[in-house]
């Protein structure tokens, strides 16, 4: 019984944290590069949701229609960067109103030209043995804990790499480089939307499908980069294995709801512990041992 | 006006420092360290009530970070600083400014923003709670800035910004005023203007200054004494004459800065 | 340029609300808006009831944009959650005066709905600001509290969820909330429906004239100060972290009073006060209006939500989307917004040869707002 109890709590755990890396890790992205936090995130996991959702009610396959949905996603993430983003770098509050605008006009754009439903998809791969959940939560976390993986690559070991956290450091010396920073932020941009249209794909089988979807990942994803602070990947992964744990636990005892008001008390302890997120924790454990100042 | 002002307490005619009592500021084996880097290396600095002291040195000699030590900005590894008489080492930034130490910074930082005479009420309102137009009217004559009252800092030349900064730190009524090179990037005559301010403000108003230079022609037309720092310690001490003269002098600023 | 002999008296009683930390120092925008807050008095005797009953919900709306203005314009905090406390207030009020009813409950609901939205402003406030937290992240913590303030209150459908008679009732939301009104039992003053809007356009012309009085103190300066370059601010010995705390309480009591004002009115309220949508209107009306302009804020309120209105009765769904683009339009094209924007246009007008604003006789005649 007891050992039971622990693989449920073991079963919710690994949900809730996939959940959490997904729904942030776009955000998390370009937050982590420009330091815009995209207000229009909900959207463009809608954006990816609904090209999936769509795609597959056409006859393509779940993991075409998947892909379908990145794509499009990055592509409409492309070109809005091109169209509105761009004009507002350096201006950080600007494009953070700005873009909560974007999201303000898709989602009534979404509802106006399909509804307040769209066609569902069924929960791949079945049930699990023993513990009672779908098997595809499993998936998803090895495809949470994948792309955390994927990404840490991208940023450490690729040229791209090199140049995308020169611009983040600082992008004057960057530009000063020869590094073309406008470009760094764009391919950023595409990147983020791709990731953020990947979430919505792969939560489209198992969230119903509104205009709304893309707001369920706010909190989540918000909270997650907050706790994070500006390091994308070790900010990210800490912050959703803290909140993930505790919300976890939290609901596995007292219920979803309950779950998330204490991710919420939890991140509100943390930011007042930690101002700079995990980011700024680890930065002062390494001045304090003197290798920077 | 800090020298004759008779409402300021008498002080004790050896104070804590055992040194006597006009010294405005005095430093005792003021260390900073950062990581493995000694920044200021047990430095025993004093300054007198109304002395005008050029800190000169090659880069890297630790001038700013001696600043930014008795500002409060940074926080000391060891030792002590006493000022007017009280030991301010542990005092926060904010009360070191009520008492009466005020800083220029290297680089301008006025409220770029706001209009002249919005940055001048900022610290003018920290010292009076009326006759804020009179006061701003005085400040702005005395730096000759009346003609920019209502621009908007950002709009004025580099020259009239450092002179913006310069009452905005003497809105203060300060007794000290640390100026972190005040003349960077100026043209000659506004040089000029800046050295008579300075020497004005050291003479009329009996204000201690504490100013950082590079430029030994300006150190020059305005220093009683110059303390040349080299690697965190005090090097040399003297007339200007003197440090000119010296030939060690010579020898560390054309052995690191050439 | 200078301030009518004739009227001294007038001149005198001005001098507390004009500086130049506000736009809008001359006679000619004193009249202006006199004639504005007369032709607001007369909507109601001009265009009936129902005139009365939606322009009190727009008016409300104002309040919570005067708060947000405020504390972004004013202090730089950017607050995306400012209908926290917008509607906090309202479910404290609906709480409160359900279970005391009669005018003792209406009362002591305004009270109780004032201090909680200042009291819970003030402990996120303090979390945050003593907590060291600054810029977005101030931006998303509030956005994630009003988030998930909709989530708590979309769950509390069960009848469980009742404080004694009031049921705060989930996703429908809570009814029954009574009127606003003053007095002991039964004996004071029932605020009834005209009635309901006077008060509020007294209280959103109220706070206008506090806050610029209080922005052109010498507190004032102290905000400006912070906002321009907080660690300079501190270097002249303020303490920056107080500022910030102060201006948002009070940011958070302003918004609180609007919910108050907001639900009164509808005699309703619901989760959806919470919404990301909701949360959105404040940051639109501030952004669009001017977010440096109390009364540019307080105008974009009015507009945007009659014509959001105008549409919605008409039975278009493209308000959202109108205000969404204007809101990308307006921080595009003119990022300091529409008010300060006509600003500078009517004072190059009135001097073309004089590079100083036209409005502000300020410089020369007063010594600052705060004697």
């Amino acid at each position: 019984m007891a050992g039971l109890g622990l693989l449920d709590f073991g079963f919710e755990f690994v949900e809730i944290f996939a959940f959490v890396v997904l729904a942030t890790v776009g955000l998390a992205v370009i937050f982590g590069m420009m330091g815009i936090i995209n207000l229009a995130h909900g959207e463009f996991i809608l954006v990816g949701a609904y090209a999936t959702t769509f795609s597959f009610a056409a006859g393509l396959p779940l993991p075409l229609a998947m892909l379908a949905g990145v794509v499009i996603t990055a592509v409409f993430g492309v070109v809005l960067e091109r169209l509105i983003i761009r004009h507002l770098y350096g201006r950080l509050l600007d494009s953070m109103v700005v873009t909560w605008g974007i999201s303000l006009v898709m989602i009534q754009l979404v509802r106006i030209v399909f509804g307040n439903s769209a066609p569902g998809i069924g929960i791949p791969f079945g049930q699990l043995p023993i513990v009672d959940g779908p098997v595809y939560y499993l998936v998803l976390a090895v495809i949470a804990v994948g792309l955390l993986g994927g990404l840490y690559a991208l940023f450490m070991w690729t040229d791209f790499g090199v140049r995308a956290r020169a611009t983040m450091q600082d992008e004057e010396t960057a530009r000063s480089m020869g590094i073309d920073t406008d470009r760094m932020y764009a391919s950023t941009f595409a990147i983020g939307s791709a990731l953020a249209g990947l979430t919505g794909a792969l939560y489209a089988p198992v969230m119903p499908i509104t205009p709304e979807y893309g707001t369920g990942f706010l909190v989540e994803a918000f909270v997650a980069v907050v706790v994070g602070g500006a390091s994308v990947i070790v900010g990210t992964v800490l912050a959703s294995g803290f909140l993930g744990t505790v919300n976890a636990a939290v609901t596995n005892v007292a219920g979803t709801f309950m779950g998330q008001v204490a991710m919420l008390i939890a991140a509100i302890v943390a930011i007042r512990l930690l101002p700079e997120g995990i980011t700024g924790l680890l930065a002062d454990l390494r001045e304090k041992r003197g290798e920077s100042e | 006006m800090a020298v004759s002002d008779p409402t300021i307490k008498t002080k004790p005619a050896v104070d804590e420092t055992g040194r006597k009592s006009s010294r405005v500021l005095q430093t005792r084996d003021l260390r900073k360290e950062f990581g493995g880097l000694t920044a200021t290396d047990d430095v025993d600095f004093a300054l007198e009530e109304g002395e005008l002291r050029c800190l000169i040195g090659p880069n890297g000699a630790g001038k700013s970070t001696f600043l930014n030590l008795l500002t409060g900005q940074l926080e000391p590894t060891a030792g002590s600083i006493y000022y007017d008489g009280h030991d301010i080492t542990a005092m926060p930034s904010h009360e070191r400014v009520e008492r009466g130490i005020s800083m220029k910074f290297q680089v301008p930082s006025i409220y770029e923003g706001l209009t002249v005479a919005q940055n001048l009420r900022v610290p003018l309102q920290q010292v009076v709670d009326d006759d804020f137009a009179v006061r701003t009217r005085e400040i702005l004559e005395r730096f000759d800035l009346l003609a920019e009252r209502e621009t908007t800092a950002s709009d004025l030349s580099h020259g009239q910004q450092q002179r913006l900064e310069i009452g905005m730190a003497m809105a203060l009524e300060p007794k000290l005023l640390l100026l972190d090179e005040p003349v960077a990037g100026l043209s000659v005559e506004e040089t000029a203007e800046i050295a008579d301010l300075l020497c004005e403000i050291a003479a009329d108003d009996g204000v201690a200054l504490i100013v950082i230079e590079h430029d030994i022609d300006f150190v020059e037309s305005i220093a009683d004494r110059v303390t040349v720092l080299d690697q965190g310690t005090i090097f040399r001490e003297g007339s200007i004459e003197e440090i000119k003269a010296d030939p060690e002098v010579k020898r560390i600023y054309l052995g690191e800065d050439h | 340029m200078s301030v009518d002999s004739s009227d001294g008296h007038l001149a005198q009683l001005r001098r507390p609300f004009e500086g130049p930390n506000t736009l809008g120092n001359s006679s000619a925008f004193w009249a202006g808006l006199a004639v504005a807050v007369a032709l607001l008095a007369a909507m109601p005797v001009v265009f009936g009831y129902y005139a009365a009953e939606v322009g009190a919900v727009f008016l409300a709306y104002a309040l919570l944009g005067m708060s947000l203005a405020f504390i972004w314009g004013y202090c730089g905090i950017l607050s995306f959650g400012q209908v926290a406390f917008f509607g906090v207030a309202g479910y404290a009020f609906g709480i409160v005066a359900i279970n005391v009813s009669t005018l003792t409950g209406a009362t002591l609901g305004l009270l109780a709905a004032v201090a909680v939205s200042t009291a819970f402003a003030a402990v996120l406030g303090y979390f945050m600001f003593y907590g060291g937290v600054r810029d977005v992240y101030v931006t998303i913590l509030t956005l994630v509290v009003a988030l998930v303030l909709f989530t708590f209150m979309g769950q509390t459908a069960g009848g469980e969820w009742a404080i004694g008679d009031a049921r705060l009732g989930g996703f429908n939301g809570m009814s029954g909330v009574p009127d606003l009104g003053i007095g002991v039992g039964s004996v004071g003053l029932e605020v009834g429906l005209v009635g309901h809007y006077y008060v509020t356009l007294g209280t959103v012309v109220a706070t206008y004239l506090g806050l610029r009085a209080l922005v052109n103190s010498q507190f004032g300066y102290a905000m400006v100060a912070t906002r321009e370059d907080e660690t300079r601010t501190e270097m002249f010995g303020y303490d920056t972290t107080f500022i910030k705390f102060a201006v948002f309480t009070i940011g958070g009591a302003i918004a609180g009073l609007g919910g108050v004002l907001f639900t009164t009115q509808n005699n309703y309220i619901d989760p959806s006060v919470f919404g990301i949508t909701a949360a959105a209107l404040p940051v639109v009306w501030a952004s669009v209006g001017g977010r440096t302009s109390l009364l540019g804020t307080v105008g974009a309120a009015l507009a945007i939500q009659f014509v959001d209105y105008q549409l919605a009765i008409s039975g278009s769904e493209w308000a959202l989307v109108f205000i969404g683009s204007l809101l990308v339009f307006v921080v595009l094209v003119m990022p300091e917004g529409v008010a300060p924007r006509l600003h500078d246009h009517v004072a190059e007008y009135r001097e073309p040869n004089d590079p100083e604003p036209a409005e502000t006789p300020a410089a020369t005649d007063y010594p600052g707002g705060d004697d």
